[in-house]
C-alpha cells in the first residue's frame, strides 16, 4: 500500500467521535460548508488513489463554488480535520490564517461524524489545502500573507511529482501569481516561473506548462515588455490546449502582441477567439478583449457594428470607445481629438493609449475616403480645411496625403496640381470584379474552420465538465469504489 | 579608488578627448580596450552583482556606451548602433533603480527609435515606444521621432522634412539624412499613381532637387519608365490596369479544391 511520497506525515488516528459540542460560537458557520469541504477531501483521497484526475479537477470546481462562503474558523477545522495537528505542514498553515479571538484548536468535535476512522495525509490533500488557505487568505484581500503563503507553496510542490496533484498545482501558480500581483511585485516571480516552466516542461505536466506559460505571458505584459513576451512565446512548446480558460487566456495574451507588431488581421482573429472562448461568466476578461478587439478592427480600418457595444453588462465599459467608433466613422479629427482627451484615463489605464494615438491616420484615411465619394473633383484647399488639418502648411499635407491614399489603393482618384484639386474615379460596378468571390470565399473559410475545430474537440476525453455518467461509467465507478473500500478494510486487517 | 576602476576612468578621459576631436580612429581603439576592461567589473549586467563601487562601475560603464553610441553615429555605422544599444539597454531598465537618471537618457532613445524608423522596422518602433513611460512620452527628443512616424505614416511628407530643421541634438542629422532619402523614394512612388502629369518645376519642388539636372538624373537612374516631354514628366499611366477581364485562374482552382476537400470530410 504505497504512499508514493514518502513525505513526513504519519498516520493519524481520529479519537471516536465525541459527541461534545464544543463553545457553538465557535462553530458559528453553518456545518453544511464544512460538510461540503470534506466530502471534497474524500473526493480528492479516491481520486488520488485511483490516479483520477478529473475527480480532482470536479474536486477543484465544487471548492470554487464555496469560496464565498469560507470563514476563518471553517477553514481552520478543515485544516485540523486533513491534517495531524501537530505535524509542521498544520502548523504552517495555521499561522497564516488571521487570528480571531475564538479561534481555538478545535479539537475534531462535530467534523468526525463523516469519516472512516484512519486518514493517511497525502499530498493531495496538503496541496489541497494550501490552496484552500491561499483562496481564503486572497478573497480576505490580505495579499502579504498570501504571497508568504504561495510562495511556501510552491516551495512544497517542487518536491511532489505527482500527475495528480498538477490540477492542484496549476491553480496554486495562478494564484501565487495572484497575490504578487496585487501587491505589485510580479517582477520578483519571474525566475521562479520560469523555473516551474521548466520543470512542467520535463515532467510532461501539459496543464502546468499551459498555466506557467499564461502567467509569464501576463507578467511580461504587466510590464509592457512586449519583445520578450514573444520571444518566450514563439519558442515555447504548444499543444492542445487542457483547459477552455487558459485557452482563451493564451489567445488574448497573443492577440495583444500581435496589436502592438502591427500585425492587425492576426490580432484581431485572436481577439475574437478568445471573446468567444471565454467563459459567460468571465465579464470582465471579456470585456477586456472586446476593447482590444474593437481598436483592431479600427486599425484595420472597419468599422464595428453598433452591436457589439450593447452587449449586455458591457455597455458602461466599452462607452468611450463607443464614441472613438463614432469619430472614426465620421472621420472628423477633432472630434477624434476631443474623445481622446476626454477618456484619456480610461485609455491609459486599459493601455491602448498608444493605439488610440496610432488612430490619428486612420480618421484622416475614412475622411479621405468620404470626400473623394461624394465629391466628383475638389480641391486641395478645401480637402484640407475639411479634413481640419491643424499644420502650418496644410494644402501640401493635403495633398502628399492624398497621393499617399491613392498609393495605398484606399481612394481611386488623380490629382492635377497645376490647378490643384483631385478627381475622383468611377467607382466601376463590384459585382463585375472578383470582390463578391473573395467575400464568399473568407466565410466559407470560416465556417468550414470552425466545423473542423468543434469536431476536433469532440475527440477530447469527455470534459469534467460534464456531470452526467453514463450507465456505463456509473458501474465501473461503482466497482472502482467497492474495490477501494475492500483495499481499506484489508488494510485494516492487516494492521491489527 | 578602486585601481581598476581609476584605469578605467583614465581610458574614458582620453576616449572622450578623442572624440571631441572628431578623431574617429583613436576612439573606436580605445573603446575596444575600455571594453575588455569592463569585462572585469563584476556589479554590471548581466551579473549584476553588489559590490562596494558598485554604483560607481554602473555610472562610468553607462557612459562609456552611451559615449560609444555617439560615437558609431558620428562613424555611420548602424550595426556598432544597434550592438552598443543593446548593451546600454538594461542600463536604462533593470539598472533603474539603482543610478540616477543619466541626462542623455531621452536622447539616445529618440536617436534609437529614429534608428528603427529609418530601417523601416515599424514593429519594433511600437514596442519600444510600448516600453516608455508616459512622461517620457512629453520629451522633446522622443516626441520628435513619435511626430515623425506619424507623419510618415499619413503621408505628410514634407512635415518630415521640415521636421529636419527642427532635431534636437545634431547627432540626429545623420538619421535625417537618410530618411530624407527614403521620403524622396516614397514621394517618389506615390506621385506616380496619383498624378498623370507634373511639370518640371513642380516634379524638382515635390523630389526637392536643387537643379532640374540632378532632378533628371534622378529620373533616369530609379525610373526610367517615367517619359519627359514638353517640360513635364509624364508618369507611366498607359500601364494602369484595364478592367481585368481575365480569371484569376489558379487562385479559383486552389479555392474549388479546398472546398470540395472540406466537404468531403463532413461525415
Amino acid at each position: 500500500m504505497a504512499t508514493a511520497g514518502t513525505e513526513d506525515v504519519e498516520m493519524k488516528e481520529l479519537p471516536a467521535p465525541a459527541a461534545a459540542p464544543s463553545n457553538s460560537a465557535v462553530t458559528s458557520s453553518p456545518p453544511s460548508v464544512l460538510q461540503n469541504l470534506k466530502e471534497i477531501a474524500s473526493l480528492i483521497e479516491s481520486g488520488a488513489y485511483a490516479r483520477e484526475v478529473r475527480r480532482i479537477a470536479r474536486a477543484i470546481r465544487l471548492t470554487m463554488a464555496l469560496r464565498r462562503k469560507l470563514k476563518t474558523s471553517v477553514v481552520s477545522a478543515f485544516l485540523n480535520f486533513v491534517l495531524t495537528p501537530g505535524s509542521e505542514p498544520h502548523a504552517r498553515l495555521c499561522s497564516y490564517l488571521p487570528k480571531e479571538d475564538d479561534h481555538e484548536m478545535e479539537v475534531d468535535t462535530a467534523s468526525s461524524v463523516v469519516q472512516a476512522p484512519v486518514k493517511h495525509s497525502l499530498p493531495e490533500l496538503e496541496i489541497y489545502s494550501h490552496l484552500l488557505v491561499l483562496i481564503f487568505l486572497i478573497d480576505q484581500k490580505r495579499y502579504s500573507e498570501a504571497k508568504a503563503c504561495s510562495s511556501a507553496s510552491i516551495a512544497r510542490l517542487k518536491n511532489v511529482n505527482r500527475r495528480t496533484v498538477d490540477v492542484l498545482a496549476s491553480s496554486l501558480y495562478f494564484y501565487y501569481s495572484l497575490s504578487y500581483e496585487h501587491t505589485g511585485d510580479l517582477a520578483e516571480i519571474r525566475g521562479n516561473l520560469l523555473a516551474l516552466h521548466q520543470i512542467a516542461t520535463l515532467r510532461h505536466d501539459e496543464l502546468g506548462q499551459e498555466t506557467l506559460l499564461n502567467l509569464l505571458l501576463r507578467n511580461y505584459l504587466h510590464y509592457n515588455l512586449y519583445d520578450q513576451a514573444e520571444k518566450l512565446r514563439s519558442k515555447a512548446p504548444r499543444f492542445e490546449a487542457h483547459s477552455n480558460q487558459q485557452a482563451s487566456q493564451y489567445l488574448f495574451y497573443l492577440g495583444k502582441i500581435r496589436t502592438i507588431q502591427l500585425e492587425y488581421t492576426d490580432a484581431k482573429e485572436s481577439l475574437h477567439q478568445a471573446a468567444r472562448k471565454a467563459p459567460v461568466a468571465a465579464l470582465g476578461f471579456r470585456i477586456q478583449c472586446t476593447k482590444w478587439a474593437v481598436i483592431v478592427r479600427l486599425l484595420l480600418g472597419e468599422i464595428p457594428e453598433r452591436t457589439v457595444f450593447m452587449q449586455k453588462g458591457m455597455e458602461k465599459a466599452l462607452r468611450p470607445y463607443f464614441e472613438l467608433t463614432n469619430a472614426v466613422r465620421i472621420g472628423d479629427l477633432e472630434l477624434f481629438k476631443s474623445v481622446a482627451e476626454k477618456f484619456s484615463a480610461t485609455f491609459s489605464m486599459d493601455r491602448t493609449h498608444n493605439l488610440i494615438v496610432r488612430l490619428r491616420h486612420n480618421v484622416i484615411r475614412t475622411g479621405l475616403r468620404n470626400i473623394s465619394i461624394s465629391y466628383s473633383r475638389i480641391s486641395l484647399a478645401d480637402i484640407a480645411k475639411k479634413l481640419r488639418l491643424d499644420t502650418e502648411n496644410p494644402v501640401a499635407d493635403a495633398e502628399s496625403i492624398v497621393s499617399k491614399a491613392i498609393r495605398d489603393g484606399a481612394i481611386d482618384a488623380t490629382i492635377d496640381h497645376k490647378n490643384g484639386w483631385m478627381v475622383s474615379k468611377e467607382t466601376g460596378d463590384i459585382y463585375s470584379t472578383n470582390e463578391p468571390q473573395m467575400a464568399f470565399n473568407s466565410r466559407i473559410a470560416f465556417c468550414l474552420n470552425m466545423h473542423n475545430e468543434a469536431v476536433r474537440a469532440l475527440r477530447f476525453p469527455p470534459n469534467s465538465h460534464k456531470e452526467k455518467e453514463s450507465a456505463e461509467k456509473r458501474r465501473e465507478r461503482q466497482q472502482q469504489e467497492q474495490e477501494l473500500a475492500k483495499h481499506i478494510a484489508e488494510e485494516d486487517d492487516d494492521e491489527f | 579608488m578602486d585601481p581598476k576602476l581609476t584605469e578605467v576612468s583614465q581610458y574614458f578621459e582620453r576616449f572622450k578627448a578623442a572624440c571631441v576631436r572628431e578623431d574617429i580612429d583613436t576612439s573606436a581603439n580605445l573603446l575596444s580596450q575600455l571594453k575588455v576592461l569592463l569585462t572585469s567589473f563584476r556589479s554590471l549586467p548581466p551579473l549584476f552583482e553588489v559590490t562596494p563601487n558598485a554604483v560607481q562601475e554602473l555610472t562610468i560603464a553607462r557612459d562609456i556606451y552611451e559615449h560609444a553610441v555617439l560615437l558609431s553615429v558620428k562613424m555611420g555605422d548602424q550595426d556598432a548602433f544597434e550592438r552598443d544599444f543593446f548593451q546600454l539597454k538594461p542600463y536604462y531598465t533593470d539598472a533603474r533603480k539603482r543610478l540616477p537618471r543619466s541626462p542623455q537618457e531621452h536622447m539616445i532613445l529618440g536617436l534609437n527609435l529614429l534608428r528603427l524608423l529609418v530601417q523601416n522596422r515599424i514593429a519594433e518602433f511600437h514596442t519600444e515606444l510600448e516600453l516608455l513611460p508616459a512622461e517620457s512620452l512629453e520629451d522633446p527628443c522622443i516626441k520628435h521621432a513619435v511626430e515623425l512616424e506619424q507623419s510618415f505614416m499619413e503621408g505628410a511628407y514634407n512635415r518630415v522634412l521640415t521636421a529636419k530643421q527642427t532635431v534636437p541634438n545634431q547627432s540626429y542629422d545623420y538619421f535625417m539624412d537618410l530618411l530624407a532619402k527614403t521620403v524622396r523614394d516614397e514621394i517618389a512612388g506615390c506621385s506616380e499613381k496619383a498624378y498623370d502629369f507634373l511639370s518640371i518645376n513642380d516634379a524638382r519642388q515635390m523630389l526637392l532637387f536643387s537643379s532640374d539636372n540632378e532632378l533628371l538624373k534622378y529620373i533616369n537612374e530609379e525610373h526610367p519608365e517615367w517619359e519627359i516631354k514638353d517640360g513635364s514628366v509624364i508618369f507611366q499611366k498607359a500601364k494602369e490596369t484595364a478592367p481585368c477581364k481575365e480569371i484569376p485562374s489558379l487562385q479559383l482552382i486552389n479555392q474549388t479544391l479546398s472546398y470540395a476537400r472540406e466537404l468531403e470530410r463532413i461525415v
